[in-house]
């Protein structure tokens, strides 16, 4: 299932614009700041793309305006997201028996993919696969564009 | 008609230990709802799903217009955590407790939003549905009968999402069909019992759940590379967590990578994005990518040197895996189709750099 062409312009254009606010706010960066600066730029241009309609990218964005610096990400959206990852948030911990014992190959494997996906905990095991399978199409579109990006910045030297 | 003072003491109970989570005033309606539905004509088939069906169209309709739906849905934990005790669940009570409550909170505290949490509820609607309706197969009390009313209202609320009907079937639900129109045409989730597997509707509501998740990890296991031959959840579901690693890795390296390559972060922003580079929005995607680097051209020159490292660079390619393979097989054509028309190229680059 190769992600097609739409998704990667779209996510490509939120990069840009997202590395375009960077740019007007800071001038010298380190090569870490920059490498967590595009990661996160294009983590959020990749959520962005699904616009919403996933759970992981809610609450990717949603995490990432909590942590981060609030500029690169729009306001609007990302505080109705954090607003429902917030009040989730709540209802689990308030809830839940704490019982961490994942017993059975299936319980152990399933807690260790919630953990993987943004947002991957709220979920129940329908929706998990169900998010799983977008994230992974979203995630080879976004490794196909930087990779071509990278090899296209590389052809200079 | 005994059992409706136990039944109205032990809700209450229920209430009590709760801890406010049910207020005296629920448990009141409820009451009212228990005796309706105990002088109605109700059918208790062991196997059969649709033993609520059988309440009044006028009810039903009541129901589903109900402004204290969210009461009824605050009801539910009451409900499964104390059948779970009563008869051995299989493992995916710990999956529906945590929806049940969730349900709970979401209905009282978003009384005046709309149903956010919709995938959510519809899916914790068939958790709790399954469990929910094993119970007139389990116990005779009249209790299961209280949950029956938002079980129904949660299934008129569950437009289009049925299960599958297999094949043949031990029992008929004909009850199903009938009841179905005498309700005002509600969708039912439809699951018949295959030959030689057991009736229990707790047992068939797991199955059902079951090959709902099955269903989504056959796509999964279609999309990850090489799953295909792997039977058994577990080992597919190390094969996604092993991709989704390994994406996740490349993108940080990737991005690493562009780091280290440009000095400056919005090392690309320049033209891409200008009238010119319009018309190559509608080739493919690599070759959008391509202009940007034309500001940086230094002369003719330095064409055969591109060329010369993208045929490197392509020949790079299989190790790194063949899905992007094709993605690199067309840069290097849009290269050579810039080769052959020289003076355009230089045309667009003369342009690019006014637009700077």
């Amino acid at each position: 299932m190769r992600p097609c062409n739409s998704l990667k312009l779209e996510f490509l254009k939120n990069w840009i614009m997202g590395l375009q606010r960077w740019s007007f706010s800071k001038k010298e960066m380190g090569i870490l700041e920059r490498k967590k600066a595009i990661k996160l730029s294009a983590d959020i241009a990749m959520a962005s793309a699904r616009n919403g309609t996933t759970r992981w990218s809610r609450a990717l964005i949603a995490n990432a305006y909590s942590k981060h610096d609030k500029h690169l990400v729009s306001k609007g959206a990302s505080t109705e997201y954090s607003r429902r990852i917030r009040s989730k948030k709540i209802l689990k911990r308030s809830c839940r028996r704490i019982r961490r014992r994942s017993k059975g190959l299936v319980r152990e494997r399933t807690r260790i993919l919630k953990n993987l996906i943004p947002g991957g905990e709220l979920m129940n095991e329908g929706s998990l696969i169900e998010e799983s399978l977008d994230y992974i199409v979203s995630l080879r579109a976004q490794v196909d564009v930087m990779r071509s990006l990278v090899s296209a910045s590389e052809v200079d030297r | 008609m005994e059992s409706n003072p136990g039944t109205t003491e032990t809700r209450s109970n229920l209430t009590a230990s709760d801890g406010g989570q049910v207020t005296a005033f629920e448990s009141l309606q409820f009451t009212d709802e228990i005796h309706r539905l105990i002088l109605a004509p109700t059918t208790i088939n062991a196997s059969s799903f649709t033993a609520l069906v059988e309440l009044p169209p006028p009810q039903a309709v009541e129901l589903l217009h109900s402004p204290d739906s969210t009461k009824f849905i605050a009801a539910k934990p009451p409900n499964v955590e104390d059948f779970k005790g009563s008869f051995r669940f299989p493992s995916n009570t710990s999956l529906i407790e945590p929806d049940a409550r969730f349900s709970v909170f979401s209905g009282e505290a978003n009384n005046g939003n709309e149903n956010r949490d919709s995938p959510v509820s519809k899916i914790l609607n068939s958790n709790l549905e399954k469990a929910v309706k094993s119970e007139p197969a389990e116990t005779e009390s009249a209790q299961p009968l209280v949950s029956d009313p938002p079980v129904e209202k949660r299934r008129i609320k569950r437009k289009g999402r049925e299960n599958k009907v297999k094949g043949s079937t031990k029992k008929s639900k004909t009850a199903v069909n009938e009841s179905s129109e005498d309700a005002e045409k509600l969708p039912y989730v439809h699951v018949r019992a295959r030959r030689g597997q057991a009736t229990d509707s707790h047992s068939l509501a797991e199955r059902a759940r079951r090959e709902k998740i099955n269903a989504r990890m056959k796509f999964l296991q279609e999309l990850v590379p090489g799953c295909n031959k792997i039977s058994g959840t577990a080992l597919v579901l190390d094969e996604i967590i092993n991709h989704v690693q390994s994406l996740q890795r490349q993108v940080e390296f990737l991005s690493m990578r562009l780091a280290a390559v440009n000095p400056r972060i919005d090392f690309n922003l320049d033209s891409v994005f200008t009238s010119e580079s319009g018309s190559l929005m509608d080739s493919n995607f690599p070759g959008l990518v391509m202009p940007v680097m034309w500001p940086e051209v230094q002369g003719d020159g330095h064409r055969q040197q591109y060329q010369h490292q993208w045929n490197s660079d392509a020949l790079q390619q299989p190790v790194w895996g063949r899905e992007v393979h094709n993605n690199y097989i067309t840069p290097e054509k849009s290269l050579l189709t810039y080769d052959s028309s020289a003076n355009s190229v230089t045309l667009q680059a003369n342009q690019l750099k006014m637009e700077l």
